[in-house]
């Protein structure tokens, strides 16, 4: 009678609880979502990398004018679903977004100002930047074996250009591509064959190397069509980390800054007018590319923060930068005034902001 | 009656306490706490002089004898097991800690990887052990320092009754799994055998629902194969002297699913260990001596495209316990540990090696008749380096003669040594890493009742503990060189929480029935930050839930066994500022048997639905999980 009793409750118990669960048990997050018809149109995207194996890489917007933001965008423009698995960068041509989502081994197409999904592109090898070339097709750079080409117009891949070894940063001249090539990605460092690759566009070929310091990672032109490169010297400090300045036409290194020997300096970038560098090496360092030495100091200190993404606002010349924090919880950008350092605006933003995009970069 | 009132209390429980939101809160418990009940599972507790043991013996074992020890934990204990997916890596974590503080032991000896500091509970095969004990926080301080969740410890006895067994199984599941046992137990009074073999493997090619297309797809690159083969030996030489020698084998392996969303790849693992033991215990009058050494020999393999590391450990463990009760009311058990691990690695720097002793006095004092208190002091000495002193004091009080409850406190301090990847991890590894160090308070009580007719038990506990984890090691890119990965001691961690069980038996009407119950409420929370801005402060720790809860009735009658199980998880953040989390769930099994006696031979057929109402679900972010899926499992078993 009790036992009859008992297995009642508990049978009760279990057809609750049964009815309870036609969820899918899923990662949610509890921000808030403020976007409804939003568009996109001035401003910055934040690529939220995620942690790696989690597949909750995201995008951030963030308007400054309106100091306004809005948290991932790319779930919320395209019902619900998840952008992938660490996302590593974004660039913006004709109008669309284009997304290199790293461990999910994709480049997502987007639209631009409303972000709603246009196509996916696979067929990389653990891709990395993307650089768009005249309007038709894109070069990405990947960890192993080759430079994926996009063609623009069918969004697919349609040529590779093999590489033995990491391709990370890319900026062109002319018809020239200059990739940094860091070695083979499962070497330490110090066992690396780190150069920089020239690829012709028109050909698709690679047509010169030229060697650089350990772990060459960032790339940019300045207004004088000059390469600038940042080599890291490798995450195991096989050597001091350096900033090289080759010219573009004759491919030679014309001069090698080092850098103070402690630290790990990354995220090269260059403002809209291409005369001032900016890197993240333990707070922003800003360099005028026409200096003859490495600023003694950052310009921003990080003040214990992990600063680990940088962009430059082409509109206002406004640094942005992000703190990732521990990696396990969501990070920060700050907007800084470039001419005297100071803090304009912090806003909130994913897990492990790690890249900006512009919605009027044209560089 | 009292049974009535008990109804009640568990109605509570379950129909305001969970249902009602995620969050079964202490006010609900409050609420069944006048009735006196809430307790332990199938499990009993262990006679405990203050601090808490918790034993699951065979009989609970025997259906699930082809699954491993992470399913059954999850299932019948309060240890919550993080998993990477169906025959995946699982990780054990108690009270809040992580599964570095759960120390896993074979018969005694810590198994834990001394390069990982911890044991994957999915290669520990249910067939292969014959109980299991599970001892909480501070009472594992005797048994080896830095447990700061406790220990798991898997146990062979012998049975000295038996003349001749023999076991086999073989099961048949869901996604081409099968499982293969085999077990032989010979002897007599003096000497007894066992050989134990089992072997398992599955395509493990579940369906799941993809979000991003919106689909089922199979899972790929998940099958796994692993067998293991044991043979223990005891001997009873004479009343005083007793010999134990256990050698066990396995060897595991697995390949290791892309996640969703990521890309295709063929990763895989392989595992081997051998572990071996002899053991010699000596009783005379008021001393008993046990004698212990063990060896250790664990092997790990990961290869994908691109890379092949390989991991290679041994470990030589060495554990002398006297027990001294000469004096009156007080026993006295002094006892050493001398082991010695060395690890080769791929990922290390040549070979390396630790060396720890340790030295420990457990006093254990009966005041009165109705109170005991014991005291544990601890020293270690590792790589001759002496850690910090360790002590833990309980306390156990039984007001009275007749009602059968006792209150229990106890205190203790603990500390735990860095692995081996903490400190030597090429490059990376930091040397100078402190001790992590762990302040503990616990009280609880627990109290039972038979009926006069012995056809009711009831089993009831309640268990607060308070856990202070300080310099506990993070790994986090270096201040000189932020893609330089070091472990460093910057966290604390404070887990405070309640483990409240209750577990009835009634045998009505030819039936036997069996209800156990365990809920657990863990608040463990980051209490310390080396950033600025830091949101996680005050906030829940990530992967551990806050309320977990699991039920199991079992009813055995004519020969039928029915359990069903049920387990609730609440929500699991997955962000340190718990802006993002995985959300609550219940899952439940079933297990319908019937056993056939034919003379001197049982055989017994047996169904069991996992994932009962088919539940789309994750428990790490980005790894799915099957969905319902299903066993038949047949065992023969011969007694002489």
């Amino acid at each position: 009678m009790r036992i009859t009793h008992l297995s009642c409750v508990f049978a009760f118990v279990i057809f609750f609880f049964a009815g309870c669960q036609k969820d899918h048990i899923r990662e949610k997050t509890s921000s808030t979502n403020n976007g409804t018809d939003t568009s996109y149109t001035s401003g910055v995207f934040v690529v939220n990398e995620g942690n790696f194996n989690w597949a909750n890489a995201s995008v951030t917007f963030i308007d400054p004018i309106n100091n306004k933001v809005y948290q991932d965008i790319y779930s919320d423009k395209n019902n619900g679903h998840k952008l992938g698995d660490v996302a590593e960068s974004m660039s913006i041509s004709n109008n669309k977004g284009y997304i290199v989502v790293n461990n999910s081994n994709k480049v997502e197409v987007v639209s631009a100002t409303t972000f709603s999904s246009i196509t996916s592109i696979d067929g990389f090898n653990e891709p990395r930047f993307i650089l768009l070339y005249n309007g038709q097709k894109a070069y990405v750079s990947n960890l192993q074996k080759n430079i994926s080409i996009i063609d623009l117009n069918t969004n697919k891949v349609v040529n590779n250009i093999s590489v033995s070894g990491w391709t990370e940063g890319l900026a062109s001249y002319g018809h020239y591509i200059f990739t940094t090539c860091l070695g083979d990605y499962n070497q330490p460092s110090s066992k690396r064959n780190p150069r920089i690759l020239v690829i012709n566009a028109e050909k698709d070929m690679i047509v010169d190397s030229i060697k650089t310091g350990i772990d060459p990672t960032g790339i940019v032109k300045d207004k004088k069509n000059k390469i600038w490169v940042l080599c890291t010297g490798g995450y195991d400090y096989t050597e001091t980390p350096r900033l090289m300045r080759i010219d573009a036409e004759m491919r030679t290194v014309e001069k090698v800054f080092t850098l103070p020997s402690t630290g790990y300096p990354s995220r090269l970038t260059i403002n809209n007018n291409g005369d001032t560098l900016y890197f993240l090496f333990n707070g922003v360092y800003q360099m005028p590319v026409s200096s003859e030495a490495v600023p003694s100091k950052p310009l921003i200190s990080a003040d214990g923060r992990n600063l680990y993404g940088l962009g430059i606002d082409p509109a206002t010349g406004n640094i942005f930068v992000s703190d990732a924090k521990d990696y396990v919880q969501n990070g920060k950008v700050y907007q800084y005034n470039q001419n005297n350092g100071k803090c304009i605006h912090s806003y909130d933003a994913g897990r492990i902001p790690g890249s900006f995009c512009f919605t009027n970069s044209s560089r | 009656m009292k049974f009535t009132h008990f109804y009640i209390g568990i109605a509570s429980l379950l129909f305001f306490g969970i249902p009602a939101g995620s969050v079964l809160e202490a006010q609900s418990l409050k609420d069944t706490l006048h009735l006196g009940e809430v307790e332990i599972k199938a499990s009993y507790i262990v006679k405990n002089d203050g601090f808490k043991r918790v034993k699951i013996d065979s009989s609970l074992l025997l259906p699930h004898l082809n699954s491993d020890l992470s399913s059954v934990l999850a299932q019948y204990s309060t240890v919550f097991i993080k998993t990477y997916g169906n025959g995946s890596i699982a990780t054990p974590s108690l009270r809040g800690t992580s599964a570095n503080h759960t120390q896993v032991e074979w018969n005694g000896i810590a198994i834990n990887s001394p390069m990982l500091g911890q044991t994957d509970l999915s290669q520990i095969p249910v067939a292969q052990f014959n109980g299991l004990e599970i001892i909480y926080g501070g009472a594992g301080i005797s048994k080896s320092p830095g447990a700061f969740g406790g220990i798991i410890d898997i146990v062979n006895d012998p049975d000295w009754e038996n003349k001749l067994k023999v076991s086999a199984s073989q099961s048949f599941a869901s996604f081409d799994t099968y499982g293969m046992t085999l077990s032989m137990d010979a002897g007599n009074q003096k000497i007894q055998s066992q050989t134990k073999a089992n072997f398992s493997s599955s395509l493990n090619n579940f369906l799941f629902f993809n979000d991003q297309t919106g689909e089922y797809e199979r899972q790929t690159n998940a099958k796994y194969y692993q067998y293991g083969l044991s043979e223990e030996l005891y001997s009873r030489i004479n009343r005083k002297n007793f010999l134990a020698a256990r050698i066990w084998y396995s060897q595991s392996h697995h390949y290791i699913p892309p996640i969703l969303q990521g890309e295709e790849h063929n990763d895989r693992q392989l595992d081997r260990a051998l572990r071996s033991m002899i053991e010699w215990k000596y009783f005379t009058g008021n001393i008993n001596l046990l004698v212990r050494s063990a060896f250790v020999d664990q092997f790990m393999d990961y290869i994908n495209d691109t890379l092949e590391n390989n991991h290679q450990t041994y470990s030589w463990i060495n554990k002398i316990r006297l027990k001294y009760s000469g004096i009156k009311n007080l026993s006295i058990q002094p006892g050493i540990d001398l082991n010695y691990d060395w690890a080769i690695s791929d990922a290390y720097d040549g070979k390396k090696i630790r060396s720890t002793s340790g030295i420990f006095a457990e006093f254990v004092y009966d005041v009165h008749r109705k109170i005991e208190m014991s005291l544990v002091l601890r020293q270690d000495l590792i790589d001759n380096k002496c850690s910090p002193f360790i002590p833990a004091f309980g306390i156990e009080y039984r007001p009275f003669d007749k009602i059968n409850i006792s209150f229990s406190a106890n205190v203790s301090k603990n500390y735990r040594y860095p692995t081996l990847n903490d400190l030597y991890w090429a490059i990376s590894g930091n040397p100078d890493l402190k001790m992590e160090s762990d302040y503990a308070a616990e009280g609880s009580t627990v109290y039972n009742l038979s009926s006069a007719n012995g056809n009711v038990f009831l089993e009831a506990e309640l268990t607060g503990y308070y856990s202070l984890m300080k310099d506990l090691i993070v790994w986090l890119p270096s201040a000189e060189n932020s893609a330089l990965w070091k472990p460093m001691n910057v966290s604390e961690v404070l887990a405070k929480g309640i483990e409240a069980g209750l577990n009835i038996t009634v045998k009505a009407g030819g039936a036997n029935i069996s209800f156990n119950n365990a809920y657990n409420y863990c608040r463990s929370t980051y209490e310390k930050s080396y950033l600025p801005d830091d949101a996680s402060i005050g906030k829940q720790q990530i992967y551990i839930p806050e309320n977990t809860f699991n039920s199991t009735l079992e009813v055995r009658k004519c020969g039928f066994y029915f359990d069903y199980n049920l387990s609730y998880t609440s929500r699991r953040y997955t962000g340190k500022d718990n802006s993002s989390y995985m959300p609550g769930y219940n899952l439940s099994n079933i297990i319908l048997g019937k056993y056939f006696h034919l003379k001197r031979i049982v055989l017994s057929l047996q169904g069991q639905i996992n994932n009962l109402f088919d539940l789309d679900y994750q428990s790490i972010v980005s790894r799915p999980m099957p969905g319902r899926n299903y066993e038949i499992t047949v065992r023969v078993n011969f007694n002489k």
